[in-house]
């Protein structure tokens, strides 16, 4: 009992092996990041890079800490925490203060990652909770976006008659006022959390994964196709919905963590409806704007039942004996 | 009493105020028994059981016994009586009269009578002046979203029994912490039944 | 090997800490502790209804048939939750709101059942009440200390004093039921790293004390199997 073992870890499956490998899809996912982090920077300036970069290293301190204090080995060379800071940090907006970053950055690697006994224990995904944690406790920080000159007519028309708020367009759209064109919100010249902003960056950053296979594309395709039939349903415009908030940040690069979403490709697909489902019910009906990072989340927690009834009947244990 | 307002009372005890995940009301069986997704339901089909004929009971005689005869202060030890009594019936019945129901519920009823989500569920209808039929929708609801929470909670404990957790966390410690990012995910939903239903 | 008069007094403080060790009274303990004052108040409550009826329940024990000897100790603690009830509403009508249902609710709180069965009905009077004011002493600092964190993090004040709020933006989650689960859960880890793991053996076995628990971890895990 009292033995650590430190290199034998139990993960559920699908097991996603040495170091080596996971440090190769790590990278992968990083090299998929940087549009959005260059368009992130064109559009809210130098700031946007210093948080990215803060985030990172807070996520790659942290975890580095903490393998240290639970006297593990060191687990930072495979990139998931730097992958997770670079995430996380594409969900705040580009004014909050550098030590709630890190705040996120603790919950993200610490309580969800770390706790539960490192990467591929995790039932939630990391960066997903830190966002969720930080958008409820440290609510108006969260909301204080900036407008800049490289922004949409329409948001800075729309900041000149309320300077305080800077609506997104999410919200703006809440409101009954102007909205981007739907050019202008694929582009990403609105305002929102850095890296959400640009649809077109986010989704080359998608092609480039699907095309490596680091990602399969089962559940973005079919979490961005809810989103879009779930729009028409509610007599909203489909690209507009794509394109605002979390969807695409979310569908690409977050609910396709290995570690949190289900196994077979039915399960993803079933994954990938329920994220859209959630979506846009919490953006038409909550208090809340945004629903994305909600919706996935309960999908992770979800996982589990669906990975128990999507498996292949071979795999399927006994009856009564279902787990121990 | 419409449609609208019966699915309103009925899907805010099970989403909004949920009576696990946001009241912290019945939280020893879902540390304790959601280990296994068979023992959760079974709980859970429990409580809910127990919870609708506990209100049932409790409410008459709140507002036709205790209240009119200026005894209302006798609520916590009746209640708990009641609810006590009412158990250990519902088990001899379902032993004699619906033996298989008894088999599959049999061995959650004792634990009931001290599950505070039981008495808190009874003692709230009356505190917030429910009606009768408000009371036992709102009881209805509230047991099925302690199904939800066990529902869910199952699937997060089977995923990580077998995890290797730091030596401080293994057990309750990190059960909670798990229960905390559960918990999470319901509060997205605030607000999302006022709008629907227009209340 | 018997105790000493102090060594049960203290007993309930640390080594067996209702809250933290034996993992009994959680509910209550989650709820109320998003302020200090109502941790202290909600503490308070349950140490004199936990000793009230340790004392009466000792001395009864001669007199309880053993077979209905739950339902007697049910009505003697819903005797004293209603006084407290009723002194808390006269007296302090404020804590009584913000503790509302959970007042009542001390009578389900498995730390009062949970010392009725297993110390009060086997030892002296003064014992029980020994007894019941070191574990009311335990569940109060539990409570409040937990109250204390959350409403520091999540408030920016204790005990409504301000401290951190106005400097340093309050993490409003901390208050909020995830921030309940989470403070709980690193107490009871602290606990652990300070006994080395010796806690964690008695939450295993938490259902010692409660006696409605004692299905839960065994007749449930059988009944799961069975099947």
């Amino acid at each position: 009992m009292a033995e650590r073992h430190t290199n034998l870890i139990v993960a559920s499956a699908p097991h996603v092996v040495s170091p080596a490998n996971t440090a190769s899809i790590m990278r992968d996912v990083l090299i998929a990041l940087i549009p959005a982090l260059a368009v992130s920077v064109y559009v809210f300036g130098i700031r946007a890079l210093m948080l990215s970069v803060c985030c990172v290293v807070f996520c790659v301190f942290f975890e580095w800490l903490s393998r240290r204090i639970m006297k593990r080995s060191n687990t930072i060379g495979d990139l998931s925490a730097a992958v997770t800071g670079l995430i996380l940090a594409f969900n705040l907006p580009v004014r909050l203060p550098f030590w709630m970053a890190a705040v996120g950055c603790l919950i993200a690697i610490v309580v969800v990652k770390q706790l539960f006994g490192g990467l591929g224990q995790n039932f939630a995904n990391p960066a997903i909770v830190g966002r969720i944690t930080l958008f409820i406790g440290f609510a108006s920080p969260m909301a204080n976006w900036t407008i800049t000159s490289r922004m949409s007519q329409a948001i800075l028309s729309a900041a000149e008659v309320d300077a305080t708020t800077g609506a997104t367009p999410l919200a703006l759209s809440a409101a009954g006022l102007p909205v981007p064109t739907n050019m202008e919100m694929f582009l990403g010249l609105i305002n929102g959390s850095m890296g959400e902003i640009s649809a077109a960056a986010l989704l080359l950053g998608g092609i480039y994964l699907i095309v490596r296979k680091v990602i399969s594309p089962a559940i973005p395709v079919s979490f961005l196709a809810t989103v879009a039939v779930l729009s028409l349903v509610f007599g909203l415009d489909p690209i507009f919905q794509l394109c605002a908030g979390g969807v695409m940040l979310g569908a690409i690069f977050m609910a396709t963590d290995y570690v949190t979403s289900p196994i077979t490709t039915t399960g993803r697909i079933i994954f990938g409806i329920g994220c859209g489902v959630f979506t846009m019910l919490i953006r038409v009906y909550a208090s809340y704007p945004e629903g994305v990072s909600f919706a996935i989340l309960l999908m992770n927690i979800l996982t589990p039942h669906i990975d128990r009834l999507t498996r292949h009947k071979t795999f399927k244990p006994a009856e009564g004996g279902a787990s121990k | 009493m419409s449609a609208a307002t019966v699915f309103y009372i009925v899907l805010s005890a099970i989403i909004t105020n949920n009576y696990v995940l946001s009241k912290f009301l019945g939280i020893c069986p879902f540390l304790g028994v959601s280990k296994k997704l068979d023992s959760a339901m079974g709980m859970s089909i429990a409580v809910i059981f127990v919870m609708v004929i506990a209100t049932a009971v409790t409410w008459p005689i709140q507002t036709y016994l205790l209240t009119p005869n200026g005894i209302g202060y006798m609520q916590t030890i009746i209640f708990i009586l009641v609810i006590a009594a009412l158990v250990q019936m519902i088990e001899i019945f379902l032993k004699k009269y619906i033996p298989g129901l008894h088999k599959s519920l049999g061995i959650y009823l004792p634990l009931i009578t001290t599950n505070c989500a039981i008495l808190g569920v009874c003692v709230l209808n009356i505190d917030n002046g429910y009606g009768f039929l408000q009371s036992m929708l709102n009881s209805f609801g509230s047991g099925v979203g302690f199904l939800l929470a066990m529902f869910l909670f199952a699937g997060v404990r089977s995923k990580i029994e077998t995890n290797d957790y730091p030596e401080a966390f293994k057990g309750v410690a990190s059960t909670l912490v798990a229960a905390s990012i559960t918990s999470l995910c319901f509060l997205g939903f605030s607000g999302m039944l006022e709008k629907i239903f227009g209340m | 090997m018997k105790k000493t008069k102090l060594q049960i007094l203290t007993n309930g403080i640390i080594r067996e800490n209702p809250v933290l060790v034996l993992v009994l009274g959680t509910c209550p303990t989650l709820a109320i502790s998003t302020q200090a004052i109502n941790g202290l108040g909600m503490g308070v409550s349950v140490l004199v209804v936990l000793t009230c009826s340790n004392i009466m329940i000792s001395a009864l024990k001669r007199i309880i048939p053993d077979t209905v000897r739950i339902p007697c100790y049910i009505v003697v603690i819903a005797s004293f939750v209603t006084m407290v009830q009723l002194a808390l509403k006269a007296y302090l009508p404020s804590l009584d709101k913000a503790l509302g249902v959970y007042i009542p609710l001390i009578v389900v709180n498995c730390i009062i059942l949970g010392r009725a069965e297993a110390f009060a009905s086997k030892n002296s009077v003064i014992d029980s009440m020994l007894d019941g004011i070191g574990m009311g002493i335990g569940y109060t600092l539990t409570a409040t200390v937990m109250a204390c964190i959350r409403e520091l993090l999540g408030s920016g004040t204790i005990f409504g004093h301000t401290v951190t709020a106005g400097t340093i933006t309050p993490f409003t989650i901390m208050v909020m039921a995830p921030g309940g689960f989470f403070v709980f859960g690193c107490l009871i880890a602290l606990v652990n790293k300070l006994t080395k793991g010796k806690a964690r053996e008695k939450q295993q076995n938490k259902c010692l004390g409660c006696p409605g628990a004692a299905f839960c971890s065994q007749k449930v895990e059988e009944g799961g199997a069975e099947e």
